[in-house]
């Protein structure tokens, strides 16, 4: 999926988060945003949602203007918490069949097993570790097969050994030709995916390179 | 022990020669599957308290009503404003009001519901008093309900709402599992979050209203709560948590209405009673459990 994104400005009160941000992504790109807390990101990643409105003409995803998209399933996304309540019983299977919007099939077969979820399949949720949470939440963001692919801060509290697995996890997306932006403030694993690195400052300043040719 | 065992006969053979008693366990049963059920999504919405508000301002309906069947005796009106029918409009109209309400606050949006409910008490009480004695012999069949006088017709508007709620339940399972789990991700999914947040109140609204004759408007809130409380205690998924709470709520159901006939109490204050017993010994059971597993 191609993005654009023109002249953002984006405001909760009077003093704007965003400041006149613009870069544009095409197909299987991969996006990562770096910048402090506080200097807009989440903020941005909730626009690229539809989760907060944004002026007409500043937001495309295939030349579309996402004000006049209907909702679909084709943005996937990994939250860095799930907002769920920590009490409700649920399982890995009801979180997971219940998201995805069609017959159980091979393709969703191959995500359960690609992840390596089977082990936990029917546990609860809430008895699982943050890495284990984090393999569902991606898992359940590729089940619709969606073609951008959007996480926030998918590194933070993950030790090294699920960090490797989540670079191969990314890799392997990448090669699939999924557009992916990726929130970090882990410069180091950013820079050995992406090939665009957004740097947003508490300042309401931005740059937008290619890794390698600034960064 | 011979009283209990006399008495439960006495109530069997009634179940088999009494229309009363039948449609009584007709309308327990059909309580005891869809209170919990929907029960399930306002506790998890953590929207309880609607439930109690919509309860408490659906009563002043019934008690328009009252009043209106005494003012209007005779004039063939009284028959297009029935209690049911008020208070089906009034619960869908509190419903409307806490809406609207909560908007013109950010960070106290809960406000909205003691306002509503103390209306709803205190309009129940001006319509009362305006019935001018006549609805005195309603009046303790509306707080705590009356389930072995409901006829035909309640019967059939209970199983009609019945059957509109297991239908939509059923349907949207998973769009309703998504919206309990994750707002936000129902929200990136395309779901109509805003959209089905009001069916679910409006059913809720008709569930009230229509139930309320059972148990009451101080109890029917209780209901579709306590048994959902007992079972997300007990459950691992969300679809066990659905038939354990049905599961507490019919044992209840089925103790208050035998023990209610047998000791001549309440029927709605006995089943609420055995849904807080059943609780406390979750509770019990789930603290001696962590003890035995600490140990």
């Amino acid at each position: 999926m191609r993005l654009s994104v023109h002249d953002l400005t984006f405001a909760y009160t009077q003093k704007p988060v965003l400041n006149k941000v613009s870069f544009s992504l095409e197909t299987g790109d991969f996006l990562a945003i770096i910048g402090k807390n506080g200097s807009g990101k989440s903020t941005l990643v909730k626009c690229l949602l539809g989760l907060l409105k944004v002026p007409n003409n500043t937001i495309f995803l295939d030349d579309a203007d996402i004000n006049s998209m209907v909702k679909t399933t084709k943005i996937g996304y990994v939250p860095q918490k799930a907002d769920f309540n920590i009490e409700f019983p649920i399982t890995v299977k009801e979180v997971l069949t219940s998201s995805y919007q069609g017959k159980r099939d091979q393709s969703f077969t191959s995500i359960i097993n690609d992840l390596e979820i089977n082990r936990f399949y029917y546990d609860n949720i809430n008895c699982l570790s943050g890495g284990q949470l984090q393999r569902i939440f991606i898992a359940r963001a590729l089940l619709n097969q969606p073609k951008l692919l959007i996480l926030d801060e998918p590194t933070a509290g993950v030790d090294q050994s699920n960090l490797l697995g989540l670079q191969e996890i990314l890799k392997k997306l990448k090669n699939q030709k999924i557009t992916i932006i990726m929130i970090t403030h882990h410069l180091e694993f950013a820079t050995e995916l992406a090939d665009y690195l957004l740097h947003l400052d508490e300042i309401l300043d931005y740059s937008f390179e290619k890794v390698g040719e600034g960064v | 022990m011979i009283f209990l065992v006399e008495s439960l006969g006495t109530f069997f053979q009634d179940l088999i020669s009494s229309r009363m008693v039948q449609y009584a366990v007709i309308a327990g049963i059909t309580v005891g599957v869809i209170a919990p059920l929907i029960g399930t999504v306002v506790v998890i919405r953590r929207i309880s308290f609607i439930a109690d508000t919509l309860s408490h301002f659906s009563l002043a309906g019934v008690c328009l009503g009252v009043f209106l069947s005494y003012a209007l005796a005779g004039t063939g009106f009284e028959t297009y404003l029935s209690p049911l029918v008020l208070g089906v409009v009034f619960s869908i109209v509190g419903t409307l009001i806490i809406e609207k309400l909560r908007n013109y606050y950010h960070n106290y949006k809960e406000l909205s519901m003691p306002i509503v409910m103390s209306l709803g008490v205190a309009l129940s009480g001006i319509f009362i008093a305006l019935s001018k004695g006549n609805a005195n012999n309603v009046t303790n069949s509306l707080l705590f309900g009356s389930i072995y006088t409901i006829n035909s017709a309640d019967l059939i508007s209970l199983i009609a709402i019945a059957v509109l709620i297991l239908t939509l339940g059923i349907l949207y399972y998973h769009k309703i599992v998504v919206l309990c789990f994750d707002e936000t991700y129902a929200k990136i999914s395309g779901l109509n979050v805003r959209r089905m947040q009001r069916i679910i109140t409006i059913l809720l609204a008709l569930f009230i209203a229509v139930f309320m004759k059972l148990v009451g408007a101080l109890l029917i809130a209780s209901l579709m709560i306590i048994p959902v409380a007992g079972s997300i205690l007990m459950s691992n998924s969300f679809k066990s948590s659905i038939i354990i709470a049905v599961i507490i709520s019919e044992v209840s159901v089925f103790a208050g209405l035998i023990g209610s006939y047998m000791l001549e109490l309440p029927t709605g204050s006995t089943i609420v009673l055995t849904n807080i017993i059943i609780f406390l010994f979750i509770i019990i059971f789930k603290r001696t459990s962590r003890s035995i597993k600490k140990a």
